[in-house]
């Protein structure tokens, strides 16, 4: 049975912690993707980062994704950890961890999964400008998918 | 009914919660409902997914007058 650990946190994320947890006798690889806060992006310089979510769903879509990451990668294991309040620049704001059999399938659902936490979790972003205006992140493009429910 | 609003909607309406007489219909009617009663969150409205009862629903979907409802604008988290 594969490990799934999904969660909100709104402390610092342990990442070494969060590789830890996918950690596996069968697994011959294991992969940690790090987002972080970017402080400049092109010209335009970013001063913080703050991320509000719907947490009940935020949670609940986390769970689906992470269990149909496993189910179609088959993997070993799958942990995905989103930080939500004030993230300081250049801090981890999301973490995704997965191990497998081989490399092939580990890498591809860590890439699998941050498309889909950036197209369906119900998180926000609110970025604040060098000048201090603050401004939330609403991307063009389609609205959050519908997506499978959880399984008991 | 409460509808809740999250991020640059909560921002556009000033607002948190908003508050409409609602005896149930479907998603569509609540969108259009929420949109009457609220002008300024419209133009992210029509961008945005609708949640029932902790779930995704679509247009189609029926939205009973307890139903605990949010709206789910465009998402940036990552």
């Amino acid at each position: 049975m594969a490990v799934v650990v999904c969660r909100l946190v709104n402390g610092e994320i342990d990442t070494a912690a969060v590789l830890a947890t996918v950690a596996d006798v069968a697994a011959g690889a294991h992969v940690l993707f790090v987002g972080t806060t970017r402080g400049v992006t092109g010209d335009v310089v970013t001063r913080g980062l703050e991320y509000e979510a719907h947490e009940p769903l935020a949670r609940s879509v986390l769970c689906a994704l992470a269990e149909e990451a496993v189910r179609t990668h088959t993997l070993s294991g799958c942990a995905v950890v989103h930080r939500l309040g004030a993230v300081p620049v250049g801090s981890a704001s999301v973490a995704v961890a997965t191990s497998a059999p081989h490399r092939r399938e580990a890498f591809a659902a860590a890439e699998w999964l941050m498309e889909r936490i950036k197209r369906d979790v119900p998180i926000w972003k609110r970025e604040e400008a060098a000048d201090g205006s603050r401004t939330w992140v609403h991307p063009d493009g389609p609205p959050a998918a519908v997506v499978p429910e959880r399984r008991p | 009914m409460s509808v809740q609003f999250f991020a640059g909607m909560a921002e556009a309406a000033g607002m948190r919660r908003l508050t409409i007489g609602w005896s149930g219909g479907s998603v569509a009617e609540l969108r259009a409902a929420i949109a009457a009663a609220c002008p300024a969150v419209g133009a992210l409205l029509a961008r945005s997914a609708v949640a029932v009862d902790g779930r995704y629903a679509t247009d189609a979907a029926a939205v009973p007058a307890t139903a605990d409802v949010a709206v789910i604008p465009p998402v940036s988290g990552g």
